[in-house]
């Protein structure tokens, strides 16, 4: 048992943390959300020559082959520093390939920077993959997909979509050119900083279909693992920075002629957004190492879903409450967190179907 | 960063559940809830007596003290799997009084003290509130005074939990009048046949007994003063470091959980599984994961340990959040028991025993005890967050 990052991965984040404190800050930030983009094309091309979208991807493409947990480490230390969310979504959708086709031709532009691919799973009303309507057709030599996805982030920017369709009662993985005929984007203005579309696909000519062995839900739940675990990273990041922030931000501003950090009502509630952040941490990595070893035995990544993202938010919440007007203004980096922690967690770790499961398991399995 | 126990701690955790297994008697739970606080009945003084003969009474004593000097994280796996299992935990006089002699005594007082705590001769209640000193222990009153070669101890101490049955007190007592009052207390042995000792039962809410204790020119030896004059209270920040795993942990809330689960999956309602009803499920499934949520903060705690460091803001979490969730499964309890759940222990048709109103009406004892919940959110914020005392 060492539940605490590795020499090497703290290394690791200490050299993101030296970059992104260079490259990041809240003005930056500012410009980058009315780009189209999202992000500076400079920033871009620092995090690919650093190898950070490449380094979990195989050593066969040009990746680092690192491990998940060494791309959560990573991930966590990007949140923290507030990376772009289309550049964090460059390393997921990485990872996410890799996991499930580590031989795909797009792993090596992608990890170089050159390519981008942008994960299309949900659709408008359903999120379960049994209800997705969108198809796979065409003859075996000539693939096509069909259907709608929603909310896809990064769907305009990224030349290829990962998009999750059904081939008779299976869910299945196709790769998609994003120019190719019968493929229409709807943009759409959201918060937390990432860039989203509606999707639709009208016979759109079908790149590659990820095969597995294992059936497509294997597939589909490996995509959904991978997702998770990165996810629960930047969570744990972001929730880090906001404590920090609160707790630099109380120890040095004055009222009634003192810190406000004197008062026992604002000591205790950093007291309790410290200890959320403690088990959260916990929580996320111990999900995250079990995903990434493939041991999960009872449900550890189900609970950190159910528990890491309310505790992500109820921090920023307390953030926001302790930080008073100063931390509501637009160039504050909090809120760039407290737009990430809602986000992040109506897409990657909504709690009621978490709780679902934990319910189900409890009562409703064999004992 | 890896969750898995090593194969060493696997193998622990293996043994001391082989060791429950053997041990612990499917009535010892109910004799422990009967008992109360009147001492260990026949199945908990077997199950001690089959720790000691395991070796296992000192598990954190060092070795040569006879101990198993396990570490952090193997003394948290005990401790989690004891309490899970129902079966009564180490008592105080081994967990907290023996490693502060061990730490401060001078070799005299190890050789007199140490054989019969090891040999279970001894019981310690331990002596730190008083009527005016609760949570601010520096204000305590108790005094004693040297006369020749023995202490005269004047005072009176409350919450004085096992006075009644234990052998000795473990008593904090004023010996520097003259000096600031955090440096004038001292630690002192006390045993409860001295004359002049006296002891009146406090009976608590939830049907516990404890005691006021009371010294009228009670006589012990000089060399009954343990450790070094005036830092008493530095001892007993001590003894509760000792405490640290304990104080944390989520395995008596594991066991009242399953229990309560396990009932959910038994019991109609309405001519309905009491399992169907979705705000039955949700409140379980919450604490589940607020279980996991504590049993990480106490993991944090024994990493803390086992590295070396003084986990004070990681124990005091795991103290804060531990003490507030038994409070949330207890009323999630009574609530899912409806009118059921307010059957006394005693009722034949008290579900789960009776244990999850007993466990409502100690719950709040958790957040007050053992150093109010007010007191360890300010540790986490002056020792976790470098937040300023003034």
């Amino acid at each position: 048992m060492r539940p605490e990052p590795s020499t090497e991965q703290r290394e690791l984040q200490a050299a993101a943390r030296e970059v992104l404190s260079r490259e990041v800050d809240p003005d930056k930030l500012l410009r980058w959300e009315s780009d189209a983009t999202g992000f500076d094309p400079a920033l871009g091309r620092t995090v690919a020559d650093l190898g950070w979208i490449a380094l979990g991807l195989p050593a066969a493409a040009g990746g680092g082959g690192a491990d998940l947990v060494d791309v959560a480490s990573l991930v966590e230390e990007c949140a923290r520093g507030l990376l772009p969310r289309p550049l964090l979504g460059a390393i997921r959708s990485a990872n996410v390939l890799a996991a499930i086709a580590p031989d795909d031709p797009l792993l090596g532009p992608i990890g170089r920077g050159e390519s981008r691919l942008a994960v299309a799973i949900d659709e408008i009303r359903d999120r379960d993959p049994g209800r997705f309507s969108t198809r796979l057709g065409g003859s075996p030599a000539a693939r096509i997909v069909s259907g709608g996805k929603a909310y896809v982030p990064d769907a305009a920017e990224a030349e290829f979509h990962l998009v999750a369709s059904r081939a008779a009662s299976q869910p299945v993985f196709v790769v998609v050119d994003r120019r190719s005929a019968g493929v229409s984007l709807q943009p759409l203005r959201t918060f937390g900083g990432d860039r989203q579309a509606h999707v639709h696909y009208r016979d759109a000519a079908v790149v590659r279909e990820i095969a597995s062995a294992r059936g497509g839900a294997d597939v589909l739940d490996r995509v959904w693992r991978v997702q998770t675990a990165l996810a629960l990273a930047e969570m744990t990041g972001g929730m880090g920075a906001v404590l920090d922030m609160t707790v630099e931000y109380v120890k040095q501003r004055e009222q009634f002629g003192q810190k406000i950090a004197i008062f026992q009502a604002v000591r205790h509630q950093v007291a309790d957004m410290g200890t959320t952040h403690t088990a959260a941490r916990h929580l996320a990595w111990q999900a995250i190492t079990r995903i990434a070893s493939g041991r999960e035995r009872d449900m550890e990544m189900t609970s950190a879903v159910a528990w890491v993202g309310q505790a992500f938010k109820r921090i920023c919440w307390a953030a926001h409450h302790l930080h008073g007007g100063a931390g509501f203004v637009v160039e504050h980096r909090l809120r760039f967190h407290s737009e990430r922690a809602q986000s992040l967690c109506v897409r990657y770790t909504p709690e009621a179907p978490a709780l679902r499961e934990i319910a189900a398991a409890l009562l409703d399995a064999p004992v | 960063m890896d969750y898995e126990l090593t194969v060493g701690e696997a193998a622990w955790r293996d043994e001391v559940r082989a060791f429950i297994r053997e041990n612990v008697d499917p009535g010892l739970a109910s004799e422990t809830r009967l008992k109360g606080n009147e001492g260990r009945g026949p199945l908990a003084l077997r199950f001690h007596r089959a720790l000691r003969d395991a070796g296992w009474w000192g598990i954190a004593w060092p070795k040569e003290y006879g101990g198993l000097e396990k570490s952090a994280v193997e003394q948290w796996i005990f401790i989690d799997e004891i309490e899970s299992a129902g079966a009564p935990m180490l008592p105080l006089t081994v967990t907290s009084v023996a490693p502060t002699i061990m730490r401060v005594g001078d070799e005299q007082q190890k050789r007199e003290w140490l054989p019969r705590i090891n040999a279970g001769e001894i019981d310690f209640a331990l002596g730190y509130s008083e009527p005016e000193a609760g949570t601010d222990m520096a204000s305590l009153r108790t005094h004693a005074v040297l006369d020749g070669d023995e202490w005269v101890v004047n005072g009176q101490k409350m919450w004085n939990t096992m006075a009644h049955t234990a052998t000795h007190n473990w008593l904090a007592v004023r010996t520097e009048p003259d000096a600031p009052k955090h440096k004038g207390i001292s630690m002192m042995i006390v045993p409860m046949d001295a004359p002049g000792v006296s002891v009146q039962p406090i009976w608590v809410w939830p049907g516990l007994r404890t005691n006021a204790l009371f010294l009228d020119n009670v006589r012990v030896p000089r060399n009954y003063l343990v450790g070094e004059r005036g830092a008493g209270f530095y001892y007993a920040a001590m003894a509760l470091n000792f405490e640290r795993l304990a104080i944390g942990s989520v395995g008596m809330g594991r066991r009242m959980f399953r229990n309560l689960v396990q009932l959910v999956r038994e019991r109609e309602v309405d001519g309905r599984p009491l399992k169907d009803e979705p705000w039955v499920r949700d409140r379980l499934a919450r604490l589940q994961v607020d279980l996991e949520a504590g049993r990480m903060l106490g993991l944090e705690t024994a990493w803390a340990l086992e590295q070396g460091r003084m986990p004070a803001a990681e124990s005091s979490m795991a103290k804060v959040f531990v003490s507030e969730l038994v409070q949330r499964i207890a009323d999630a309890g009574c609530e899912i028991l409806g009118l059921d759940g307010q059957l006394h222990p005693e009722e034949p048709s008290a579900l789960v025993e009776g244990r999850m109103q007993w466990l409502y009406r100690i719950a709040p004892m958790l957040a007050f005890g053992g150093g109010t919940n007010e007191v360890q959110r300010d540790i986490i914020g002056f020792l976790g967050y470098g937040l300023p005392r003034k």
